[in-house]
């Protein structure tokens, strides 16, 4: 009898073109395909010139998400070569300026559990949250899957991450990932997919669970994803969706490469300093920083939870005067959902600023970017040198509660968590 | 294939896109994406390199985001290969769906015998680079898949 197969294995196995093939790299059909303004109008003129057609237009996710509303002539341009493509190619789902393309996959019920997804955008990965394999890749790969509706790919070694315990009230799922990146470092799951098992007490939120895949990429892996359960369920009936759920699930005897067991009770907010998402460090132990800039937005966070959490921290409070705060919802339905739920309001009367749905400055491309003097507290998933703006400038990554709290102090301090 | 021959340039661990080719140049204009390549690293890279030179580095190299204007600087730049001690996996595929051979060396610690500015000699065919003191340094083969998309000039080639 053959050895058990993980998660991902079956997955992939279901979705080979010829299930006969044991070679290392295989040919396999995607379930969706999901593309943005920035990468989607790299291959627009290669697409045409090859005379292609889209295999199949009512699995295509497209948004405007990086120049949503464009800032420069030149992204208008950028901008207008990706709408006009995606309407004369008839996308069904062309959602334009709704939000980041990450959040608006996870929205839609085409990413299902046990779906098999690529995306020309990395952190497309997020949809592991609701158990898709769901992986990024540039824009050559997202041309040939977007013209044959297949791609190229290697089943990938899996690591086992079994979370036990109960979270406490201070940390989100962004301190999970952020302790994962301590624990395996920048490349610890290259070339490997990540599969969380999750065993705390209560589960863990679907909103956490997005957190800790988006970031899964951050750690090498090309998959990020959950078992899936009942909130994944709940979550997509939630949803709306019509479909029954597949319910594939791993064997017990699956044969992982590693098992980390991790007992969520003992964790304490974590920061990753400059310059990577993997130079964590638990607050309590963080340099005492003064900041300019607290960012709660991107793909990685800004969903109803950090919003929520965000607001808790700032009520009644104002934002130091020292700082910008600048509040970006993941879409437009979170916003929405914030706008009802209050608390936009109570972030505003303290002093944050909202800007509409999109990547905002987390790429260093819209507003919000940082100067060289900039010292800036994120919920954002990349720290590298540059990336958000200025050579010069530093980014700390933080969870939404965290980034709301030094916003009001002034600082990253040690004594953040110390009231 | 035929032998790559250029100078090389050396660099560290996770050497992510973001530094490679800075989101700020991101643009559909190949002058302004040729000239973004590694220029807030440092803005003399750019304007020295010649076409066939080497990218050497180290652990992880390419890490990030997936936009393919870093590949696209590094083509336009002519860069004939990238030898390092492994690659990120979007960064690997982007690489050789466009025809930019990447090759992993067979033992790391041989990183360290390539110096800044040394011509090298990369043979495809035998996996093997030569440095300018006509030493060996021995790289894993790159497998039949991946030669048969290099063989074909990238994956849009086998579109058909």
């Amino acid at each position: 009898m053959s050895p058990g197969r993980t998660f991902v294995e079956k997955v992939i196995d279901s979705h080979a073109l010829d299930p006969a093939d044991e070679g290392l790299y295989r040919r396999v059909r995607i379930d969706a395909l999901l593309g943005h303004d920035a990468t989607i109008a790299l291959l627009v003129d290669e697409f045409e010139r090859r005379n292609l057609k889209v295999w199949d237009p009512d699995r295509v996710i497209f948004t405007n998400d990086h120049f949503s509303p464009p800032a420069t002539a030149e992204r208008a341009d950028i901008s207008n070569k990706f709408l006009c493509f995606a309407r004369a190619k008839k996308i069904r789902h062309l959602m334009m300026d709704r939000g980041i393309c990450h959040q608006l996959l996870v929205e839609s019920p085409l990413c299902r559990p046990g779906a098999l997804i690529v995306g020309a955008d990395s952190h497309t990965i997020m949809g592991g949250g609701v158990g898709a394999c769901a992986t990024g890749m540039g824009s050559t790969d997202i041309l040939f899957a977007l013209a044959t509706g297949t791609t190229w790919m290697r089943k990938p070694p899996s690591i086992q991450i079994v979370f036990r315990g109960t979270l406490p009230t201070n940390c989100s799922g962004r301190d999970i990932i952020l302790e994962l990146l301590r624990l395996l470092g920048e490349a610890g799951a290259q070339y490997r997919a990540l599969e969380f098992w999750d065993r705390a007490e209560p589960k863990l939120s679907q909103d956490d669970r997005f957190a800790i895949s988006n970031m899964a990429v951050e750690i090498g892996g090309k998959f990020g994803v959950f078992v899936p359960d009942e909130v994944t369920r709940t979550y997509c009936a939630n949803r709306g969706d019509v479909q029954p759920i597949d319910d594939v699930q791993p064997d017990p005897d699956a044969e992982y490469e590693r098992t980390l067991e991790i007992d969520l009770s003992k964790l304490t907010p974590r920061v990753a300093k400059p310059w990577s998402p993997a130079n964590v460090v638990p607050i309590s132990e963080a340099p005492e920083v003064p900041l300019t800039v607290a960012f709660l937005g991107s793909c990685s966070s800004a969903r109803l939870s950090d919003i929520r959490e965000a607001a808790e921290e700032v009520a009644g409070k104002q934002i130091s005067p020292n700082v910008r705060f600048v509040v970006i919802p993941a879409s437009v339905q979170v916003f929405s959902d914030a706008l009802r739920a209050g608390y936009v309001q109570t972030l505003t009367d303290a002093g944050a600023v909202f800007n509409q749905s999109s990547c905002g400055p987390c790429g260093g491309i819209d507003k919000g970017v940082l100067g060289a003097t900039d010292v800036c507290i994120s919920t954002s998933n990349r720290n590298f040198r540059g990336r958000m703006g200025h050579w010069e400038s530093q980014t700390y990554l933080a969870s939404a509660r965290s980034v709301a709290r030094a916003a009001v102090l002034g600082r990253l301090s040690p004594e953040l968590y110390e009231d | 294939m035929h032998v790559i021959s250029g100078k090389a340039w050396v660099f560290g661990d996770n050497l992510n896109t973001d530094v490679i080719h800075p989101p700020e140049f991101f643009s559909l204009d190949p002058d302004r994406v040729r000239a973004g390549l590694f220029h807030k690293l440092d803005p003399q890279i750019q304007p020295n390199l010649e076409p066939g030179d080497v990218l050497v580095g180290g652990h992880n190299f390419g890490c990030g985001s997936s936009r393919e204007t870093s590949m696209r600087s590094l083509k336009l730049n002519q860069i004939g290969a990238i030898v390092a001690i492994d690659f990120a996996r979007i960064f690997f595929r982007n690489a050789t769906n466009n025809g930019l051979p990447c090759l992993v060396f067979r033992n790391a610690a041989d990183k360290e015998r390539i110096s800044a500015g040394d011509r090298l000699n990369l043979d495809i065919e035998r996996a093997v680079l030569q440095l300018p003191d006509a030493s060996e340094i021995a790289l894993e083969p790159p497998g039949a898949f991946i030669r048969q998309i290099w063989e074909a000039g990238g994956l849009l080639s086998m579109l058909g």
